[in-house]
């Protein structure tokens, strides 16, 4: 009960940051910024869901795969928002500064 | 002999561990212990093992420090999950402000990694962590994206914590 309690909690923290990182990729001034709200909202809020997912689920082998998805993710994922914005950085994509009107 | 502190018994043992670490790896994934599920497991594993032991250990380095280094990774792991953290609550504080408190800039700073592995997993945990994003790494040159520019120029040049916690956890030994 206090375990489902504590994983439903965890899911909605997850959702929050999902939602948060959807919200930011819209508001941001351009690229590198964007990058910055689905790289990091995105890691957090997969890997608190999946967390959840593993306190429901209990200690069973499904748990143990949650787990080894988790890693994956907090592996692959800033990964792939560095060769994203690595390859904007090498075409030459300036990034914004304060002040300047938001693309 | 290629490298110096190359033996035939280290590359067995890197085999060797290479060898359990992918048969569990393959019982988790699998979930099936019959025999046929396992045997199959354990053939794999061996042709795997035997081609390609020196990618999860590196051959110029002993068995023992690659161990080491990674058993004082897992224990940082929970200090790098709270900051990752706070720096998640930091980002959602800025993207959900009316106003959005930010002011973004690429900063370049050096880092003393030698190593390979070190400097990608830092590379990693810094594009999760203080408000920046790994653009570029060049040698031992780290260019960052960050989302406050004053704020992480002083975390990246004078404070250098995070820096010196992988130093801590890839320290070179023989």
């Amino acid at each position: 009960m206090i375990l489902n309690a504590v994983a439903l909690i965890s899911i909605i923290c997850g959702l929050f940051f999902m939602i948060v990182g959807a919200i930011g990729l819209l508001r941001l001034p351009d690229f590198y910024t964007r990058a910055h709200a689905s790289g990091k909202c995105d890691t957090l809020g997969e890997g608190l869901m999946l967390l959840g997912f593993i306190l429901y689920e209990g200690a069973t082998l499904v748990s143990v795969k949650l787990l080894v998805l988790i890693i994956f993710i907090f592996v692959s994922s800033p990964t792939a928002v560095h060769a994203l914005v690595n390859e904007a950085y090498a075409r030459g994509v300036r990034p914004w500064q304060k002040g300047e009107e938001r693309r | 002999m290629a490298f110096p502190g190359f033996h035939r018994s280290s590359a067995v043992l890197r085999m060797g561990a290479t060898f359990v670490i992918l048969l569990a790896f393959w019982l988790i994934l699998s979930g099936y212990l019959d025999l046929f599920h396992v045997c199959a497991g354990i053939i794999c594993c061996a042709i795997v093992a035997f081609i390609s032991s020196d990618l999860l250990f590196r051959p110029d380095r002993p068995v023992r420090a690659s161990v080491r280094s990674f058993v004082r990774f897992l224990i940082y792991i929970p200090r790098l999950m709270a900051s990752i953290l706070v720096a998640n609550l930091d980002v959602a504080y800025r993207i959900l402000h009316p106003r959005m408190p930010v002011d973004p800039g690429i900063v370049t700073f050096e880092t003393g990694f030698s190593d390979g592995v070190a400097r990608t997993a830092f590379a990693n945990a810094m594009t999760l962590t203080p408000g920046t994003i790994t653009v570029d790494v060049n040698g031992n040159r780290y260019v960052v994206h960050a989302l406050m520019k004053e704020h992480s120029e002083r975390e990246l040049l004078v404070e250098r914590e995070m820096e010196q916690a992988f130093a801590g956890i890839f320290r070179e030994e023989r």
